[in-house]
């Protein structure tokens, strides 16, 4: 489970005070090698009581969402609305150089850890929050969820059917971009502070990144034309042709952009159907050129994959530079032979479920590799290591702590 | 007194699409010096635009929007890579930059002569980053692939969308920005680790498995239990009700997400359904899910009187998450907090004057970014770059255009790109 060799951010530490919108920022510091403190309340943090449960049993190890969101933590438990608990929660957090938290806005002053507040006594200390809307502005004291980002942020208004509802990504995505790219916005200001002495506050939003993330037909190319993108199922609105065809078993994801690439289609399918409209140069040049043509273009590619096997499409496609990909299931995901050729699912042996297997690497550093440490922390594993050892508490303080229910 | 976070860090990128650019955006905002180099045989994606309103239907190569968001703020230079002076520029940018971002082709670095043991040999404390779809190695590196090609293999888009459904896909090919986001993470480690021990270091990223660690969860259900995960639509397995609620409008609905007791108890006050609040069977999770369809019709009956903006209002005033489902439209003119936030950016152009451009999330209030420019031309910078930054002489710089290693205006008719197929 440990690969050998250096970690990118071995000595750097991090104060994780987060719910689910911020637990992936923790983890991709962590596999780089981060020592990322979790912070539980007493019992544990409600994560580890999230769908879905190994053997659909549920259970304080079972959950694999906490499993997966919080390898090469480690896990301490604090009640943050005890009074016991303010003078070590700032010793924590000024040990760290980087606090990340996700609570609602304000209260982290009120904790008595705001980044001003600790930049007072720590100047490069940078504390990295994640809120629904920021620290700012009107809605800063709006509540958030990940189907809330992607309404305000727009991708649900341009997902889904045209004639269903908007509806969500698999997966939570908004909470994975915002912690993405708060993780990449804590290394900034940790490389900036390096250089001026000088830490931050970086403030991310929810709502903002998801927009940005997701603005691929947003504000100025609306402003350009007029047009508000909306639902039209697997196709992108400005790539003609692109989107799902079915063929004999199953189906497959075409996506053709440049010139060169429709010329290649058009030649095979005229090969494989006799079709010869579609060999027209009216059809030829940039995607833009294509677009009210979608639907007769649809038709034409129809009617070739409909003859094939989704691996015969996908293969003979790109031998000829045609960018068809199988659309996949979980379930041939997880078989997928590349992934299988380049070992991308590792195994994480945990004391309480046994040896699993998880996805690996989002990608791979050759000399300070990716690695996930230790599988995620129990309810409280290193309060004796971090409170006792690190901190100093007596034993008899942290005792006296646990029997209080602080820790 | 603000200087900017990345002032120091100089960036030369091989890119094209948005995988690869979008990091070199972000850095640039950042205050680092990014030279894109491009060539006129194969112009980006995002500079094939032809505006839908404009009647000639010619290609705009600088008034692309997309060319704004996915590059504004770099240096542009052209070079002709398959002559040995282009890529002899290119490894003298090269040996003077931080980092390289590079995501053409599989292979196709190598060829050109600009493979990273070369160019960790001109710049030692060199970092790169190659972000590809389906990596350097395995059973197809080659295979060629845009974001959504990626979003179908990675079980992602098979997963997405309503139970009854066959998965859903985002209009914005989102595995390019995710990976662009992670490249980003991944380059700001090896600076960090580089800062403090003077190595460099190349770094590999397959967009296939990057999107997939974004399904994690998901597929650990599938590997450990061999079964697929099921499908949510707009549901949750922790929150109920949540939903997309139809409101007053033609497509118009309002988002809205239970999962405390008190928020529960808000919801159906609001709605009109007070007895609900008492109900011991809606009062735990698993009671509401059962009853969702039941929950989802009695708040559709209450949205659907009113403006998304109007409901979500409400909702939030009473403590319940919430939100209108916004458009672009929205966004830039009816959200106020978006406004206040000043979260759009406004861009001195150089043919339009300016040009507004989604904000780049990074919220360094510290060190705040800007952009400084968009809408360069191809080779906008060649004179600036490689004279002045890197001291060729007017005579070496006229025997580079002379040779085509340095490709010069007046550009090829751009209705004719003349693209080489990659």
């Amino acid at each position: 489970m440990v690969a050998g060799g250096k970690s990118a951010l071995a000595g750097r530490r991090v104060l994780e005070i987060a719910d689910e919108s911020g637990v992936y920022c923790g983890k991709l510091l962590a596999d780089m090698g981060a020592d990322v403190i979790k912070i539980e309340r007493p019992g544990g943090d409600a994560g580890r009581a999230r769908a879905p449960f190994l053997a659909d049993r549920p259970g304080e190890d079972r959950s694999l969402h906490f499993l997966y969101m919080n390898t090469s933590k480690r896990g301490i438990t604090l009640d943050l609305d005890r009074a016991e608990s303010a003078p070590l929660l700032r010793r924590l957090a000024l040990g760290a150089d980087i606090v990340l938290e996700t609570l609602p806005v304000g209260r982290l002053d009120a904790l008595g850890i705001g980044h001003a507040s600790l930049a007072a006594e720590k100047p490069e200390i940078v504390v990295t929050s994640i809120t629904g809307f920021g620290q700012t502005g009107p809605h800063s004291h709006w509540k958030s969820s990940d189907l809330v980002a992607g309404a305000v942020g727009g991708p649900l208004h341009v997902t889904g059917d045209a004639d269903d509802p908007p509806v969500a990504l698999a997966g939570e995505q908004n909470f994975l971009m915002a912690s993405t790219c708060a993780a990449a916005s804590s290394m900034i200001a940790l490389l900036s502070a390096a250089r001026t002495g000088r830490g931050q506050h970086v403030d991310i939003s929810l709502q903002e990144t998801t927009l940005s993330v997701s603005h691929i037909s947003g504000v100025g190319k609306w402003l350009d034309d007029g047009i508000i993108p909306r639902r039209v199922g697997t196709g992108l609105t400005a790539s003609v042709p692109s989107g799902a065809y079915a063929c004999q078993d199953g189906r497959v994801y075409l996506m053709v952009n440049r010139p060169a690439h429709w010329k290649a289609l058009a030649q095979w399918i005229h090969e494989e159907t006799g079709n010869e409209e579609v060999l027209d140069p009216l059809f030829e040049g940039p995607s833009s050129r294509r677009i009210e043509y979608r639907e007769l273009l649809d038709l034409f590619i129809s009617d070739m994959t409909a003859l094939h096997t989704v691996n015969e499409i996908f293969h003979e496609g790109q031998r000829r530079h045609i960018a068809f990909t199988p659309l996949q299931s979980t379930e041939d995901a997880a078989r997928d032979s590349h992934l299988q050729s380049r070992d991308f699912f590792v195994e994480v042996d945990h004391s309480a479920t046994g040896p699993l297997r998880y996805p690996g690497a989002p990608f791979r550093p050759e000399s300070t590799p990716w690695s996930i440490s230790r599988p995620a922390p129990r309810v409280g594993e290193h309060n004796q290591e971090v409170l006792g050892g690190e901190l100093g508490l007596a034993q008899e303080t942290l005792e006296s702590l646990g029997q209080a229910g602080v820790i | 007194m603000d200087q900017q976070a990345l002032a120091d860090l100089k960036v030369v990128e091989f890119t094209q699409g948005m995988a690869g650019p979008w990091i070199g955006r972000m850095l640039a905002w950042c205050g680092a010096e990014v030279i894109r180099i491009e060539s006129h045989r194969v112009p980006g994606v995002v500079r094939l635009y032809v505006p839908p309103a404009a009647k000639d239907r010619k290609i705009q190569p600088e008034m692309s929007p997309w060319f704004t968001d996915w590059d504004a703020g770099k240096l542009f230079v052209t070079l002709n890579l398959k002559e040995p002076g282009g890529a002899e520029l290119a490894r003298k940018l090269v040996a003077r930059c931080d980092l390289v971002v590079e995501n053409h082709r599989f292979g196709a670095m190598d060829k050109l002569g600009l493979d990273w043991e070369t160019l960790r040999g001109v710049n030692p404390e060199l970092i790169a980053i190659s972000s590809s779809g389906f990596g350097d190695h395995g059973l197809h590196p080659g295979y060629v692939s845009w974001g959504p090609n990626i979003e179908a293999m990675s079980g992602m888009a098979w997963l997405g969308g309503f139970p009854e459904g066959q998965g859903a896909m985002t209009q914005y090919a989102y595995p390019d920005s995710l990976s662009a986001l992670h490249g980003l993470f991944a380059v700001l480690c090896a600076l960090d680790h580089r800062e403090r021990t003077g190595e460099g270091q190349r770094i590999t990223l397959a967009q296939l498995e990057t999107t997939v660690a974004m399904i994690g969860p998901e597929m650990m259900d599938q590997l450990a239990h061999d079964q697929a995960p099921a499908r949510l639509g707009n549901r949750s397995t922790y929150r109920a009700p949540q939903g997309c609620y139809a409101c007053a409008g033609e497509d118009r609905y309002c988002a809205l997400s239970v999962s405390s007791p008190e928020e529960w108890h808000a919801l159906c006050r609001i709605i009109g359904r007070e007895e609900w609040a008492g109900d011991a069977h809606l009062a735990s999770l698993a009671g509401r899910q059962q009853a969702a369809d039941r929950i989802d019709e009695a708040i559709e009956n209450w949205t659907r009187s009113r403006s998304p903006q109007d409901a979500a209002k409400t909702l939030q005033a009473a403590g319940v998450p919430a939100g209108a489902v916004q458009n672009t439209e929205d966004q830039y003119r009816r959200d106020p907090h978006l406004a206040e936030r000043g979260y759009f950016e406004t861009i001195p152009h150089l043919k339009k004057g300016e040009v507004v451009a989604p904000g780049i999330p990074l919220g360094l209030t510290g060190t705040p970014g800007r952009t400084p420019r968009a809408g360069a031309a191809m080779g906008e910078d060649n004179a600036s770059v490689f004279r002045d930054l890197l001291g060729l002489t007017e005579t070496e710089y006229a025997d580079y255009l002379a040779t085509g290693a340095i490709e010069a205006p007046p550009e090829p008719n751009p209705e004719n790109p003349r693209p080489t197929g990659d």
